[in-house]
């Protein structure tokens, strides 16, 4: 190599390093975890992406001297090996900057210090000032706002249309169920009437006449609700059990069970054989999300069409005749670890997520909208079933942010389970969660 | 050849001292990497355990956990459930370990009366659910037993049942039996096939039929593999819980087939939602290792595995 070549090579070398200096720019890295599991819900992972190339073109405008990148992973899988996996992130100190979870998840992870408080940054951004109030509470403990809400829904009552009709049902007679439940005249006793019925008519199979969700969740407390239960006291903040509630709820499953309106079978079905259960026209009602619309639709093959032919969608009854129907929420929320040494940085990104074009995608896995100004997008209003159902807003409850609410989710779950394999009778299961509540749970929890 | 025993040292004799040194060099140096594998894999965490056990370790208090004593234990010990996760897990490891164990002798022995070609093939079957992933394994189950029209089971027998939640110890046992009973194969027919082929002529030149040949020339010298099958599986079994908690997750109803460690691995790691308690988890655990500990002396001395290790009474140079 010749000495003028060597040169050469060096000035370029050199040059570029400088150019290089010049332009230096800082890449701020970030991660953040997201879960469906249903896969529809896929936006909320990508919607961490787009909401990058958002600030990164505003960064760019304002002159700011580095860009975001994040890296995003989406779980599919369940809710359990999820909050595991964000739990040993936590400990570990490797918890993702940004982690979309359950609202209810906030009390415990406040508590333990694992993820920061946000009121500084709602204040400092325009932006979150378009989210709905009522969905500020949601996300809210201690008097802290804790998380930036996203993807709230309702779980309708649905109903299987073509089997009503095989059963005898007028056209007119099915469109108007909605409204009597609504009204309080169609009831969870009507549900085991016309259950009853559908199974002696051949309709549907015996054990198929009504479904609740087969594992521990949140679909459970709107009937405990409708029974006049509540879950947690407004000015203590104790969690409550209200053993009449509890007794009327297990006593309709004990009653569904014994006069074959419901499967013994059903705890614990794979959540797969029961939406093909469901999909495959084999059972007359069913409490699910509105989400489980797209999932219906998308991952079980049926179409949009379809699914709007063979389904009704109603609150969740009363429980006795001129009662209050309702339905239960879980909004998720993004959080921020309390460890990140970006918190700035992902705060800042939260308020181009909740960006109406990106807010909007929210119909895609049939979850509503936070924005208020996306709720009067062209794509929302003429979104048939979500513009249905929204309603339901104004009829629901929610689970209590309590870190001992896990543990008294899973002693009633397990006293559900034993009253339908009849294995206790509803008083006795009632008894044993009282027990249970008491030994575990101590001075949090009034049982009344 | 030479005595291993040293002669007494006297004062300034450095060599002889050196040379008991060394003595002991070889065999320390041997037994090291299993003193801190032993260390580092089994005595430290058994004690970190009973460590953790004593405190209110919890998702809530990880950042500031605080001493309980054996508050833990009393918690344990006044539930209403610990008498029937004990009888749980008494009957689980028992059963399947009796399956495990006659079922791998029963394979083992059944394999080498046939000709190798067929034994080899039957045994390699019987390995596939071993090597299966435990989802995967698990999903199958779930698959043929689901209520009809999707499960093979209920479609072939006419009922529209789940077979799992209708018959969940019987499903348990066989699901966590069939996988047990490969490993209890493999051993027993690799110690029948260690048997001197002497044995086996001597026994056809008497007469023997193949059960005659089994009863008093096989099964008499299977006595160390059976130990060690026993002993390996019961501990096995006691620490293991992943089928029942994707089978039937510890139900269905309250506690139907939840074992302890099942009931410690919810305790410490499994909420649906909120709070989970290392603490208490590790209380279970703890009670675990225990149990551990004196199943492994019970049958080092039902066993006589001291007569295993002890010099043999004939040596051959």
């Amino acid at each position: 190599m010749t000495k003028l070549v060597r040169t050469t090579l060096f000035a370029v070398v050199l040059a570029a390093l400088v150019a290089a200096t010049a332009h230096a720019q800082r890449t701020v890295n970030l991660v953040g975890w997201a879960i469906g599991p249903d896969d529809p819900a896929i936006h909320r992972a990508e919607n961490l992406e787009a909401a990058v190339d958002l600030m990164n073109a505003a960064l760019e405008e304002r002159g700011a001297d580095y860009r975001v990148a994040i890296e995003t992973d989406f779980e599919t899988v369940s809710w359990d090996d999820y909050r595991r996996r964000i739990l040993l992130g936590f400990e570990s100190g490797q918890a993702p900057d940004i982690i979309i979870s359950s609202h209810i998840d906030i009390g415990t992870w406040a508590d333990a210090g694992y993820i920061a408080p946000l009121d500084d940054y709602i204040d400092r951004y325009e932006a979150f000032g378009d989210i709905a109030d009522s969905l500020w509470d949601f996300v809210t403990y201690k008097g802290s706002v804790w998380g930036v809400p996203l993807n709230p829904e309702a779980r309708p009552f649905y109903f299987n249309k073509k089997l009503l009709a095989e059963l005898g049902w007028s056209d007119e007679e099915i469109a108007e169920l909605p409204e009597r439940v609504r009204s309080g005249d169609f009831t969870w006793r009507d549900v085991i009437d016309v259950s009853v019925q559908a199974v002696e008519a051949g309709v549907v199979e015996e054990g198929h006449g009504y479904w609740h969700r087969p594992v521990n969740g949140p679909d459970f407390w709107h009937t405990y609700y409708a029974f006049g239960g509540r879950l947690q006291d407004e000015e203590t903040g104790q969690l409550v059990f209200t053993r009449d509630a509890a007794l009327g709820m297990l006593t309709l499953y004990r009653d569904m069970v014994e006069q074959g309106v419901l499967t013994r079978d059903l705890i614990n079905m794979p959540w797969n054989d029961w939406h093909r259960a469901v999909t495959d026209g084999r059972v007359l009602f069913n409490s699910a999300g509105t989400w489980t619309w797209a999932q219906w639709a998308l991952e079980f093959g049926m179409g949009f069409e379809a699914v709007e032919e063979t389904f009704g969608h109603a609150l969740q009854p009363a429980a006795e005749p001129g009662g209050r129907p309702n339905t239960l929420s879980q909004p998720l929320a993004h959080m921020l670890f309390a460890g990140s040494e970006n918190l700035d940085v992902a705060a800042e990104l939260l308020s181009y997520v909740v960006s109406p074009e990106l807010d909007v995608r929210a119909l895609e896995s049939a979850h509503l909208p936070v924005l208020e100004s996306t709720r009067a997008l062209p794509e929302f209003v003429e979104d048939e079933f979500l513009s249905q159902v929204v309603y339901m807003l104004d009829y629901t409850t929610a689970q209590p942010i309590h870190s001992g609410f896990g543990r008294y989710s899973d002693v009633f779950f397990r006293a559900i389970s034993a009253v339908e394999a009849g294995q206790v009778d509803p008083e006795e299961g009632v008894e044993i969660v009282v027990d249970e509540l008491r030994r575990a749970l101590g001075d949090e929890v009034i049982i009344e | 050849m030479r005595s291993g025993r040293p002669r007494r040292p006297e004062a300034g004799e450095s060599v002889s001292t050196r040379r008991a040194g060394a003595h002991l060099r070889t065999p320390a140096l041997f037994l090291t990497p299993a003193f801190v594998v032993i260390a580092l894999f089994f005595v430290l965490p058994a004690v970190v355990t009973v460590f953790l056990s004593l405190t209110d370790l919890s998702a809530r208090t990880m950042t500031n956990p605080t001493f309980v004593g054996l508050a833990n234990y009393e918690y344990i010990l006044s539930s209403r459930w610990t008498p029937i996760v004990v009888r749980n897990t008494v009957l689980y490891v028992t059963l399947t370990l009796a399956f495990n164990v006659v079922m791998g002798l029963a394979l083992a022995v059944s394999t080498s009366l046939l000709p190798d070609r067929i034994g080899n093939g039957l045994r390699l079957l019987w390995l596939l659910p071993r090597i299966t992933s435990p989802v995967i394994y698990v999903l199958i189950w779930q698959a043929l037993l689901a209520p009809a029209p999707f499960g093979l089971v209920g479609n072939l027998m006419g009922i529209s049942r789940n077979v799992v939640n209708a018959h969940p110890w019987p499903t348990v046992i066989l699901a966590n039996g069939l996988i047990g009973a490969s490993l209890g194969m493999l051993i027993f027919t690799a110690a029948i096939r260690s048997i001197p082929r002497d044995l086996f002529h001597a026994s056809a030149v008497d007469g023997a039929t193949p059960w005659q040949t089994v009863r008093r020339v096989v099964l008499p010298l299977m006595r160390w593999p059976i130990m060690f099958v026993t002993a390996y599986q019961t501990l096995s079994l006691l620490a293991s819980f992943e089928y029942i908690l994707l089978l039937t997750n510890g139900g269905p109803g309250f506690y139907t087939t939840e074992v302890w460690s099942l009931w410690a691995y919810k305790e410490a790691f499994q909420s649906y939602v909120g709070n989970v308690e290392f603490g208490l988890g590790a209380a279970m655990a703890a009670v675990l290792v225990v149990v551990g500990i004196v199943a492994s002396l019970v049958y080092l001395r039902v066993f006589r595995f001291d007569e295993l290790l002890s010099r043999p009474k004939v040596e051959v140079n």
